[in-house]
């Protein structure tokens, strides 16, 4: 059943003073998860707190430091965005993937993170990139690293009356970049069976300096796979160095047996996607 | 063959955009949900979350308080003015549950209807549904058929005994030819279950008028006057008093040409409570309560010559009837044993069928109805075949295609093919995609680990059902022939009216196309109209791939009529002999002599004057003609279907798809083409995405698009579509039915690339549809992934 209230609040004050007022309150950015699970019966607010009218969770900021993005920015405005697309070509996949046009016209990456899926594709496609978020809530601002956030399914660290402001994403080192992979079924509108997303940093002679690996849908949040990145670093990736990366990711993977894919599958196909993805960001890297 | 004359406006065969598509895209067009009458009341369901259970108790209590309801049913009190619904067609031997609209005191699938609420608004039906509880006793359920036919398992009608509901051979012998035979291949084969999701879903307003006992009924239907006969009848109602309208119908796919208890509980409440009633089917509802397609199994044995004649083919089905058959449901096992030997010549041929109760919902006719099922099974079983004998699988089909000179060609099975050629559609497919350059590519990639896949499938099929006095009662279908009216208005200008009741066919124009063709007008000057009973006095409606080749056929019959209509008055007119009169782009003239012509407007209006017609004649252009095919027409064609395999993550890659489809004369190609893309969607859906999924319990789990994907346009490769046009004898047209030829190559041809695919690691069946987890399985077990 539809809440009986909605709100549609202009500053995070006035956001914040409504999501601590009743405990049935709800953020509401996109509504592309909201809305489904509350026609599942899955979610039963009581009061909606409409994102879209706060400026400050509306705006795009990109300088020499890194981007600002609000949480409730839509999904479009970052794909169509060319600077945000050439810096960080990974997490602009991941966003892509978010469902079709008509879903990106309303989906956020404040929603996709709060929904706190396993199989959020934007998510490991942050964490590689080293993105935080800044909460607001009664007590004042907190700045989150996004792997810290999630910490299970549907749960995330929000305290009554808080919110995600805003993203902050580095800017990228020189010769660094990143790259998002997923399997699914069917090419669009459907949930990661397995999503890997990989951060590369190389040094002057090409061989990688630093490495990130995140691994989706393969744990009850999205997930570091360390051990995977470390096998990266210091090779050319050469197959050895793949090799190890992707049984290291593997390893790190926690699957579950569901209707989307078995745990023996996302195992297997995790590693498969590590290697690629590791391929991906190392190309685009040489060519910073 | 044919008679047809080419008009020199050049309507058949014309590429025409459809005229109703600015109706339809701009929002203009009217489906049953636009449908608003004043004081019209909101029908709701409650049901069953239970695949099997007693219903211990019902109590609606609290949801007829609720402010706005105004009436609240259950099995009990729609018993005394509600009949049961039709059983399905009366096969021998077959076993029919009772079918009540509401669930009489027992549920046997989940989305079975157990309790109806009315309410004055939609909203309010929908929460008064939700304050109805139901007391299930759960009990065990079954779900697979292989399993359902076990003697320990749940009955789904304890009065049967057994979940058996018939059983039914059809062929001749095969044992000897089997035993004689080089080679024999045996497969299971599944052929999973699909929900249709017709873009519009079901819906019905139902207004019964006190004062004259009319009642007219908005349908998102395929069939409207089948519709009117069934509700006339079960309802006991006057049918003359009785109007279906099919308005804009978004999509059927042969789930929409049977009447359901929501159908007809609304037309009885309207009646009863004296208001207007409205349902519209929720996606969800739509998943559940509207009848599936395929859901058949089939072991397949296949014997050949060591060269790859094949001499023998058993099927041996195994065919869901879900917990309550529907009048077709039955029919489709039967569907797939006639056409079971394909474009091949097959002298032993032989189908063992038995049809399954489970508790579930029932299948029914979906886009291919049974033939698609025949088609699989045989492309499949022939790659098989090509394999196990090192033959190449296009020389296999070539050795045993039927000739052009055979036909007409008897089938072991009673099927009697009237006319093909099925070479040239496969020639023309191995042009297209250069199939000498493509396999080289292929055994490149290979030895660089890159696994390409190539498949075919030469299908054929059978459409435009004639009248069937020989097999038993087929419930509501009165006969395979369809009707027209043709009538001109005083201005010359056009009205079509036609018994089928196109729902996205394009109907509307490719019929306009062979009006306008026959009289040498303008298409614009032609409108056709459908759907509506009050103005259409009977037809068939829209199902099996018979609306242009049957229906056009009629269109075409009336059309003549008027055009001889027309030249007697032009003769009488100028003063001469009907011979020496000619009728051509709007206007009849005497060849050599330009001043002695009336244009078709003149002369249209000539007509409503009783005046000036010669003796006899009878005032007005316009005829009515009704066509009757005196068997089915074969429609034919080859798809390929190269796919390449990412063996390290399953997933399946289309790379090109070749379709060349015979539907005889094409009247418009760009329609045809069309049919075949979404066909051929609708048919890659099935083979990689689509299935029902049921847990232990008998709980689908594919209930939503969250769950159940279907394909969307990023799915698609381009699709190179080519027609070939070899006539039918059958019908005036010489038009062969097209609307099921994607459904029917598509799957095969897709499972056959992927198979092909992983040849090299031994992989020679895969159950569809293809989910990359499925593809990576077989890899893995074969040991070429970890
Ligand atoms: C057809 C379809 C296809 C989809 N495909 C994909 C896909 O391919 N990949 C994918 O990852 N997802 C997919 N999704 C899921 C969904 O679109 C994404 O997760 C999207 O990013 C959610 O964003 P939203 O703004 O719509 O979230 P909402 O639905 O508005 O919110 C989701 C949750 O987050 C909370 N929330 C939102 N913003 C904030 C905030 N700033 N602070 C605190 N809490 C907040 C809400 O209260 C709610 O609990 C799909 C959904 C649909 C309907």
């Amino acid at each position: 059943m539809a809440p009986s209230h909605f709100e549609a609040p202009t500053d995070v004050e006035a956001a914040i003073a409504l999501l601590s007022r009743r405990p049935g309150a709800r953020p509401l950015a996109g509504g592309t998860d909201l809305l489904v699970q509350l026609r599942l019966g899955a979610a039963t607010p009581d009061l909606f707190v409409d994102l879209k009218r706060i400026p400050r969770l509306m705006a795009t900021s990109l300088d020499s430091k890194g981007l600002t993005l609000g949480a409730a920015v839509p999904a479009a405005e970052i794909v169509e965005n060319a600077s945000i697309r050439s810096l960080w070509p990974g997490l602009v996949e991941a966003t892509a993937l978010i469902g079709s046009s008509q879903i990106q016209g309303r989906a956020t990456w404040g929603g996709n993170l709060c929904n706190a899926s396993p199989a959020a594709d934007a998510v490991p496609a942050m964490i590689v990139c080293g993105a935080k978020i800044v909460l607001a809530g009664p007590g004042g601002e907190r700045e989150v690293l996004i792997e810290d956030f999630t910490t299970g399914p549907g749960e995330t660290l929000l305290e009554r009356g808080e919110l995600v402001v805003e993203f902050r994403v580095p800017a990228p080192a020189p010769r660094s970049a990143d790259a998002y992979l997923r399997v699914t079924p069917r090419s669009e509108m459907d949930i990661a069976v397995v999503g890997v997303g990989v951060q590369l940093e190389l040094d002057r002679e090409g061989r990688v300096a630093s490495a990130r690996v995140a691994l989706g849908a393969v744990a009850p949040t999205a997930v570091r796979a360390d051990a995977a990145a470390e096998a990266l670093v210091g090779s050319r990736l050469d197959d050895a160095a793949l090799d190890r990366a992707a049984v290291a990711a593997s390893t790190s993977a926690s699957p579950i047996d569901d209707r989307r894919g078995t745990a023996a599958y996302r195992k297997s196909v995790v590693g498969v996607l590590t290697k690629r993805a590791a391929r991906i960001a190392y190309e685009r890297a040489q060519a910073r | 063959m044919t008679g047809t004359k080419r008009g020199s406006t050049g309507q058949i065969g014309a590429r025409r955009k459809r005229v109703e598509d600015p109706r339809l895209l701009t929002g203009q067009g009217t489906f049953v949900d636009d449908i608003q009458l004043p004081g019209m009341l909101h029908l709701d369901f409650v049901r069953s979350t239970h695949a099997q259970a007693r219903i211990a108790a019902i109590d609606t209590s609290e949801a007829a308080k609720c402010p706005g309801v105004v009436a609240v049913y259950t099995a009990e009190e729609i018993h005394g003015f509600v009949p049961l619904l039709p059983g399905p067609a009366e096969l021998p031997g077959l076993r029919a549950p009772e079918h009540h609209v509401l669930a009489n005191g027992h549920v046997r699938y989940v989305g079975e209807a157990v309790a109806a609420v009315v309410a004055e608004e939609r909203y309010t039906a929908r929460d008064a549904r939700e304050a109805i509880r139901v007391d299930y006793e759960p009990l065990p359920a079954v779900t697979d058929m292989e399993r359902a036919l076990e003697a320990d398992a749940p009955l789904v009608h304890e009065e049967f005994g057994s979940n058996l509901a018939f059983e039914l051979p059809l062929g001749n012998e095969t044992a000897a030819a089997l035993e004689e035979a080089d080679v024999v291949i045996q497969q299971r084969m599944l052929n999973q279950r699909v929900i249709p999701n017709t873009m519009e879903t079901r819906g019905i307003v139902a207004d019964y008028r006190r004062s004259d006992g009319q009642i007219t009924v908005w349908l998102s239907t395929q069939a409207p006057h089948l519709i009117r006969s069934l509700l006339a009848e079960l309802l006991d109602l006057p049918e003359h008093r009785l109007r279906v309208i099919a308005p804009d119908v978004g999509g059927g796919f042969g789930a929409k040409a049977n009447l359901y208890g929501e159908e007809m509980l609304a037309v009885a409440l309207a009646k009863q409570l004296g208001r207007p009633v409205k349902w519209i089917e929720e996606r969800q509802e739509h998943m559940l309560a509207t009848s599936h397609g395929r859901a058949q199994l089939a072991h397949v044995t296949l014997g050949a010559a060591r060269d790859g004649t094949i001499r023998a083919l058993e099927l041996r089905i195994l065919a869901d009837m879900g917990a309550y058959p529907h009048i077709m449901t039955p029919l489709a096992p039967l569907q797939t044993a006639a056409v079971m030997t394909g474009c091949y010549r097959i002298p032993c041929a032989r189908a063992e069928i038995q049809g399954v109760f489970t508790n579930t919902t029932a299948p029914d006719p979906y886009r291919g109805f049974g033939r698609a099922e025949a088609a699989y099974y045989l492309e499949r079983a022939i790659d098989l075949l090509a394999r196990r004998l090192d033959l190449d699988p296009i020389e296999v089909r070539r050795r045993n295609f039927i000739q052009p000179e055979e036909f007409p060609y008897s089938s072991p099975t009673g099927y009697v093919l009237e006319s093909g050629d099925y070479e040239v559609c496969l020639r023309r497919a191995l042009e297209k995609v250069d199939i000498g350059a493509l396999r080289q590519q292929q055994g490149r990639l290979r030895s660089e680990g890159r696994y390409i896949g190539i498949g075919f499938a030469s299908y054929v099929y059978r459409a435009g059902f004639p009248s069937l006095p020989k097999l038993p009662r087929t419930g509501f279908l009165k006969g395979g022939w369809e009707s027209a009216w043709l009538r001109v208005d005083p201005m010359g200008k056009v009205t079509v009216l036609t018994g089928t009741s196109p729902h996205g066919q394009g109907l509307e124009t490719s019929l306009a196309q062979i009006a306008a063709d026959e009289l040498d007008i303008d298409l614009e000057d032609v409108v056709v109209r459908h759907g509506d009973t009050a103005s259409i006095p009977h037809g068939n409606g829209t199902m099996g791939s018979r609306s242009l080749a049957v229906g056009g056929s009629a269109v075409l019959l009336a059309a003549r009529e008027v055009r001889h209509k027309a030249l007697r008055l032009a003769a009488h007119h100028l003063g001469v002999e009907v011979d020496a009169v000619r009728l051509e782009a709007g206007r009849a003239f005497l060849p050599g002599h330009p001043e002695r012509a009336i244009s078709f407007a003149d002369l249209a209006d000539l007509s409503y004057s009783f005046l000036d017609l010669p003796d006899g004649m009878t005032p007005r252009l316009e005829a009515s003609a009704t066509f009757e095919p005196h068997n089915w027409n074969a429609p034919f064609g080859t798809h390929v279907c190269v796919v390449e395999v990412d063996v390290q993550t399953g997933e399946p890659k289309l790379l090109r798809y070749v379709a060349v489809d015979d539907c005889g004369r094409a009247v418009n190609p760009l329609i045809v083409e069309g049919q075949i893309h979404g066909g051929v969607a609708q048919g890659l859906g099935q083979a990689l995405m689509e299935t029902v999924v049921y847990d232990s319990e008998g709980q689908p789990l594919t209930v939503s698009f969250l769950e159940y994907a279907t394909p969307t346009a990023s799915d698609m490769p381009t699709l190179e579509v080519e027609l070939t046009e070899t006539p039918s004898p059958l019908n005036p047209l010489g038009a062969r039915g097209v609307g099921e030829s994607g459904t029917t190559g598509a799957p095969p041809a897709l499972v056959n690339a992927v198979v092909d695919a992983l040849a090299p690691f031994g992989v020679e069946h895969l159950d569809m549809p293809l989910l990359p987890e499925r593809v990576w399985r077989v890899l893995h077990e074969a040991g070429a992934v970890r």
